[in-house]
């Protein structure tokens, strides 16, 4: 029975699952969630797979049209592509010319299709199928980029915890949770709307939020957003804002508005494919019906205005054009993805050799994102314990906490080699510290470690305004601290976060290209100016919300084109908006990694300078494929209309040109 | 009842709402093939009983029309090819045509949980009371599943529209099976062929219709032997009449 049960409760379990990522992929029918588990893989990236196997098919049906007795089952193999790769191209075809739009694929698939009816179903073949294929791949693109949203709110729960008028608790919908509601959150939740804390002290992580590592101790009156893990005590707050008005939501409002803003390029390209779609047809409608007229030639047949016309058409149809783009990216795709950079489209190397500025988050981009304790300094002189012994203390009492401080400290005392001591009555105060007793030279003594406030507090006035002074002065050089007091004896650990591997002489690089190079950060003055001087940057700004990172962002973008480098959930939507986002892999959120257009996958940021004389060399091949192409089409479709050049040529010059890209392309491989 | 409940509901109570919406899903849960033995293995059977009853009037006509008894095999297997691609490729569309009303049907739920939460607050409501849940049972039933969406959608999906989630092949398999079904019952009429020029194309036919109707019957736990009976009398009886008219028309034609 309890087998039967579990069972059911699997399948449900299952079903709700398949929900959730039908909704977070889009509502693609391929993965409904009425199918079977075993049969959803069947429909995993079917347009590709139909695309790959038009391909094979196209290249069989080539090798059998070179042996006269094999045409027919090279021209079977025909009906075959262009049943797979013809059939989505011609409903598409048909439902934009039903919404009254002409694009380029209308033309691509006209003149696939028209050139059955010239004897050459070969050519039509190989346009629909590396038609499906450069349609496979912006399916993939599209479905990435909707995974920033899907990201962003798997963030945030769904439910809170309502705290009820008889004290009782019950899950809501955060929908339903009006403004003044009071919900719990414990230890180890995340937080489901912004509110304000009526009970309770406890450290909240912010991580995802604001890409700092450094948990912010939330007390009576302090607000606290939606997405915020709270990490020790529990907290029952006030909801301030509703569900769509949270933090959260508005990040998330922020990146869609922003990715809707960034491609201005596509959307240029989409405006030139539609005017030359739309000429290319109407060109070809004119010829064919006024050629019989204005040079007396016959309607049908071989020399026929109808046939010249379809040349013309074919001939002029993009193949080399629609090529030329996408494969000389695809070659630096590779190579870039070779180096551990992976770049979402490569419309990205595009928009990045068209920037002159870098800009920077801080925590986890310049720097390692990891605290690092730099020293421990004795306060007075009171104290009968040697550094080592403090050290050894605030081992022993960290090494039971989950806090980057903790981290920081147990990693120097392993460093040191120092052994832990005994530590009796511990205690940790959420939001504030730890407390305990040591046996030390056969005395018992109380210790604390953690924030310094919560440490003064514990001190005669002389004392406390002397630890104090000290902090401001540790502060403003930028490190972060925390005390441990032994007795009545403080001990100051003093923490920094430490630059990664080469950035100074890749900031150098940079710079030496002219570009300008900017940190934007939403940390304070100090630790901004500390890290600036350290790697070479000279123009900082500090203490930025997500909002004014995106205003920043968008002015330098509008400007002179900007690369913005990112890794928390507050640097999405300035990622998107920059001209080219870039996340940082291994520490970025993943809403920043889905709202960027490339992933550093090793955090290996020493190779932007790389990156950036890849993006300029794809740049210079594209335009040199686009002259390729065009050069092309023009030789091979106006000799093609007059008559000059016969149809297997103009054939041959068409392909040829769609062959030179491809070669031109190929030296983007390169490493 | 407020204008918003009443253009939810159509004039009707909640009750009357639910047994309405049930009804739909069980239509839009309906099986294509006509029964409700689901996927590849009815879409296989039923394509192996219709390629053993083309195949047969395939060779009549042949017959008939005097084509050599070796030319008769190659187009056989030719047609049977062509016949391959429909079945496996109508098959796969009708699948996907269902999956795509299913998938209409869940987004239009979904519309209503976001948009008309207490008329479906009060539909979860009387499915529950009808369950035996009432006070303030009932009440805590209802916060905690209103509390989810995607699990609000999954019991009203399948409580009130009584709709089955992950419980259908894709069309795609579906379609595999007709393929499987016309491939084996081709390859079973055309070897009783060869084995048997004369009448060998019944011998198979009558096999490949037996087995199928055999596994249908077996699946949806109906009489296997009637069943076998009544499609191979149904196959006689086709078999019969294409026969017996061209034969016929063969004497006329000779008389004139």
């Amino acid at each position: 029975m309890s087998s039967l049960f579990s069972a059911q409760k699997n399948a449900s379990e299952t079903a709700l699952q398949f929900i959730e990522e039908y909704y977070e992929e889009g509502g693609q029918s391929a993965i409904s969630p009425f199918l079977r588990p075993e049969s959803r893989y069947w429909g995993a990236q079917l347009t590709l797979k139909a695309a790959f196997i038009a391909a094979v098919m196209l290249f069989i049906a080539f090798g059998f049209s070179f042996f006269v007795q094999m045409k027919p089952l090279a021209n079977f193999l025909l009906v075959l592509v262009y049943f797979l790769a013809g059939i989505p191209s011609l409903i598409e075809a048909v439902e934009d010319l039903l919404d009254g739009e002409i694009n380029i694929d209308i033309l691509m698939t006209l003149a696939a299709f028209s050139s059955i009816f010239i004897g050459s179903g070969m050519e039509g073949a190989l346009l629909l199928v590396l038609f499906s294929l450069s349609g496979a791949m912006e399916d993939a693109v599209t479905s990435k980029a909707k995974g920033a949203i899907s990201a962003l709110h798997k963030l945030s729960p769904t439910k809170a915890c309502v705290v009820q008028s008889d004290g009782s608790l019950i899950d809501r919908a955060i929908k339903e949770v009006p403004v003044g509601t009071l919900i719990l959150v414990k230890a180890g939740q995340i937080v489901p709307l912004d509110g304000r804390v009526i009970e309770g002290t406890s450290s909240v992580n912010l991580v995802h939020l604001t890409g700092e590592n450094m948990p912010v101790t939330k007390t009576l009156g302090d607000t606290v957003p939606a997405g915020g893990r709270n990490l020790e005590g529990a907290l029952k707050l006030e909801v301030t804002h509703t569900s769509s008005d949270s933090t959260i939501s508005r990040i998330i409002e922020l990146v869609t508005q922003a990715q809707e803003a960034r491609p201005k390029l596509q959307r240029w390209f989409d405006k030139v494919s539609q005017s030359y779609a739309t000429t290319i047809i109407v060109l070809t409608i004119l010829f064919a019906l006024s050629f019989p007229i204005v040079f007396s030639m016959p309607l049908f047949g071989v020399e026929g205005s109808i046939y010249r016309s379809l040349a013309f058409l074919i001939a002029a149809s993009p193949c080399a054009l629609i090529i030329a783009i996408p494969i000389a990216y695809l070659s630096a795709i590779s190579a870039c993805a070779r180096k551990g950079i992976l770049l979402k489209g490569g419309i990205t190397l595009d928009a990045l050799s068209s920037c002159k500025a870098v800009a920077f988050d801080k925590t986890g981009t310049l720097t390692k994102g990891e605290l690092k304790c730099i020293g421990i300094e004795k306060l007075n002189s009171s104290g009968s314990e040697s550094v080592d012994e403090a050290l050894a203390i605030a081992y022993a009492m960290e090494k039971n906490a989950h806090h980057p401080i903790a981290t920081a400290v147990t990693s120097y005392a392993a460093s040191r080699n120092v052994a832990s001591v005994s530590v009796g009555e511990f205690k940790s105060i959420p939001g504030y510290g730890l407390e305990g007793v040591v046996q030390l030279q056969q005395s018992k003594k109380n210790v604390y470690i953690g924030r310094p406030n919560y440490i003064a507090d514990k001190l005669p006035v002389v004392e406390r305004s002397f630890l104090l002074q000290r902090i401001r002065e540790i502060e403003d050089q930028g490190e972060l601290l925390a005390v441990l007091l032994i007795d009545k004896s403080p001990y100051i650990f003093r923490f920094r976060d430490t630059p990664r591997f080469k950035i100074a002489e890749t900031l150098r690089a940079v710079q030496k290209r002219g570009w300008r190079t900017i940190m934007l950060t939403g940390d304070h003055e100090a630790s901004a100016r500390l890290i600036a001087n350290e790697v070479g940057i000279t123009e900082y700004h500090s203490d930025l919300s997500p909002e004014d990172k995106l205003r920043f962002v968008s002015e330098i973008a509008q400007k002179t084109g900007l690369a913005m480098i990112g890794d928390g959930v507050n640097d999405a939507p300035a990622l998107a908006r920059s001209t080219v986002g870039i996340c940082m892999g291994k520490v970025g959120s993943t809403a920043a990694i889905d709202a960027a257009d490339a992933v550093l996958l090793q955090d290996n940021i020493e190779l932007l300078d790389w990156l950036i004389d890849r993006a300029e060399m794809t740049s210079r091949v594209v335009k040199q494929n686009l002259f390729l192409a065009v050069s092309a089409i023009l030789c091979a479709s106006l000799p093609a209309l007059a008559g000059y050049v016969p149809l297997w040529l103009a054939v041959v010059m068409h392909e040829g040109g769609t062959v030179l890209v491809g070669l031109n392309a190929l030296r983007l491989l390169k490493k | 009842m407020s204008d918003n409940q009443s253009a939810h509901f159509k004039g009707k109570d909640a009750i009357g709402h639910v047994a309405e919406a049930q009804a739909h899903g069980i239509i839009s849960a309906a099986e294509v093939h006509g029964i409700e033995t689901p996927g590849y293995l009815s879409a296989g059977c039923d394509a192996g009983r219709e390629t053993a009853i083309f195949l047969p009037f395939l060779w009549l006509l042949m017959t008939f029309l005097h084509i050599p008894a070796a030319d008769i095999v190659s187009s056989l297997a030719i047609f049977s090819l062509g016949w391959l691609f429909w079945k496996l490729g109508r098959s796969a569309w009708l699948g996907w045509f269902r999956l795509e009303r299913l998938n209409r049907v869940l987004e239009e739920e979904r519309w209503e949980i976001e948009h008309h939460r207490q008329q479906e607050r009060d539909e979860l409501g009387v499915l529950y009371a009808t369950k035996g849940f009432e006070g303030k049972l009932l009440e805590d039933v209802l916060d905690v599943l209103m509390a989810d969406n995607s699990r609000l959608l999954k019991v009203m999906v399948e409580e009130e529209l009584g709709l089955s989630l992950a419980s259908s092949e894709h069309p795609l398999k579906q379609g595999m099976g007709a393929a499987m079904g016309v491939f084996l019952s081709a390859l079973v009429c055309l070897a009783a062929f060869f084995v048997w020029p004369a009448y060998g194309i019944f011998f198979g036919s009558f096999i490949s219709i037996s087995i199928s109707s055999y596994l249908m019957a077996r699946f949806a736990g109906n009489e296997v032997i009637p069943a076998i009976i009544w499609n191979l009398g149904l196959a006689i009886l086709s078999f019969g009449c294409v026969y017996f008219l061209l034969d016929w028309m063969s004497v006329l034609a000779r008389n004139v």
